[in-house]
């Protein structure tokens, strides 16, 4: 068991390593670089919002400022994340492509008429609340103090008057809800570069720097304790499927909707990770 | 004699108000994309369309409904991105309405197909002319889904470009990047090709 864990180690640093590496690596081709948030104040000034004044957060001026030059040349690069290895990759997606559809949705449909609703918000709120810990770290190597503090008071809250975890009273609590960060984002903060794309069975769509985190997250975390590790393992699975079950339906109308599937998994991926470094 | 003068010159100035008067009333972007959302949302709730045989005219209803929300024009040369040049004006007119007709099938059937009385929540509205952003928030049973719509104000007009979904996901650049890698091979009838044929699956699914 400690070889494991030497080994485990190991790969961990190298990879780190690795990516370190990439931070500074400048690619040619169609990289892009991520959209920089305006910090011209007179931007800010111009814009009149809903609730009178125009205090605007730094993440609303981003969404709000229209790539209007989006049809020029640099401006139309996308930021983007290498995929050396896509034959690969485009492999993994469809692995995984037939046993969402043919295996994980029907059975999580199936648990999902068996089980209320309630019941599997309650055990998706307790593995959430299981996760505190490890948003609590990554919130302090990135800064955050303040979302630092109100994880650790949602913890608190929600395991007492939320029983273990089980409810969530503290969402109608509006500092109560900060944004969950990973180790694949506090890496980001850092300014560990993605690295390249990887797609992964069962876990689907993630890049190197969030694989690391991944990996790294699940070492610090409660899950990771358990003995013995196939225990450890089904409960993640069960998680999975719990989350799945409330989503069932996404899966496929997500599939439905793009013309080239793995091309738009990836896109959404890469989008939604810039945009939790944003926040 | 006098009163026909009169109530003629009544009826003129009642006219000129009216007019200013509608004129004046111009919706802001979140007015405008909630009143279309409400309708969407009770054709959704009618019961009348509730059986299987009905999910047709529905659809249609809400596509109705929705496609003046849209600039679809605006949209299609988004996607398509600095190759839309290559698109002579007949594939560009072609491109927008195949693409127009496949968002408006996948979307409103998904609609259809998941809307289980979630409730819309409008946060707020930023407006830096003539561009706009309007948020909301869709809530379902156990998760919150952030969306928020791009506008922008042509003839005095606001019309929904883009849509982003999770605090920053943008459907239209997803699609940009879908289609680049399609037309770095191929030529843009190739595209549209691709977009019929995926159209007709649908509306064979459909059936």
């Amino acid at each position: 068991m400690k070889n494991r864990s030497y080994t485990t180690v190991a790969l961990f640093t190298v990879a780190l390593l690795f990516l370190i590496g990439c931070a500074g690596a400048t690619k040619s081709g169609d990289r892009g670089t991520p959209r920089e948030l305006p910090s011209d104040p007179e931007s800010s000034s111009s814009v009149s919002t809903s609730e009178g004044g125009n205090q605007l957060s730094d993440e609303e001026l981003f969404l709000l400022e229209d790539d209007s030059d989006w049809n020029d040349g640099p401006a139309e690069e996308i930021y983007t994340v290498p995929d050396p290895i896509e034959p690969f990759n485009r492999v993994m997606f469809t692995i995984n492509d037939k046993l969402y559809l043919w295996v994980m949705i029907p059975v999580a449909k199936g648990y999902a008429k068996v089980v209320e609703p309630q019941i599997r918000t309650g055990v998706k709120n307790f593995f959430f609340n299981l996760g505190a810990p490890i948003r609590i770290i990554n919130n302090i190597l990135q800064g955050k103090g303040k979302a630092a503090e109100a994880e650790v008071a949602r913890f608190l809250y929600n395991s007492t008057v939320g029983v273990l975890g089980f409810g969530n009273p503290a969402k109608h609590h509006d500092g109560l809800n900060p944004d969950p960060e990973d180790l694949g984002q506090t890496l980001g903060v850092w300014g560990i570069g993605d690295g390249f794309f990887l797609y992964l069975p069962l876990l689907g769509p993630s890049t190197l720097r969030d694989t690391v985190g991944f990996v790294g997250d699940r070492y610090a975390s409660p899950m990771g304790f358990v003995e013995p590790v196939e225990l450890s393992l089904g409960l993640s699975g069960y998680n999975v499927l719990n989350t799945l079950s409330f989503r069932a339906d996404d899966y496929k109308a997500l599939k439905d909707a793009a013309l080239d599937p793995y091309a738009s998994f990836r896109n959404a991926y890469i989008q939604l990770r810039q945009s939790k470094l944003r926040r | 004699m006098i009163l026909k003068r009169w109530s003629v010159a009544i009826a003129i100035w009642c006219l000129l108000v009216g007019t200013v008067g509608a004129g004046n009333a111009s919706p802001t972007p979140m007015d405008f994309v909630k009143e279309r959302i409400d309708q969407i949302i009770t054709i959704l709730n009618d019961p009348t369309y509730h059986t299987p045989s009905q999910k047709g005219s529905q659809r249609d209803k809400i596509w109705e409904v929705s496609q003046p929300m849209f600039d679809f024009k605006e949209i299609s040369q988004r996607t398509v991105g600095p190759k839309w040049d290559l698109f002579s004006e007949a594939e560009k007119e072609q491109f927008t309405n195949v693409f127009s007709s496949f968002l408006g099938n996948t979307y409103i059937d998904k609609i259809q197909g998941e809307y289980h009385n979630e409730q819309i929540v409008y946060l707020k509205e930023l407006v830096k002319e003539p561009l706009a952003l309007v948020r909301t928030k869709l809530v379902r049973e156990s998760v919150e889904i952030p969306i928020d719509y791009r506008l922008r104000r042509n003839d005095n007009q606001w019309k929904v470009y883009d849509i982003l979904v999770e605090n920053g996901v943008s459907l239209v650049q997803n699609y940009r990047v879908q289609f680049r890698s399609i037309l770095e091979k191929e030529p843009p009838a190739e595209l549209i090709r691709r977009l019929e044929q995926k159209l007709q699956e649908q509306n064979q699914a459909l059936q």
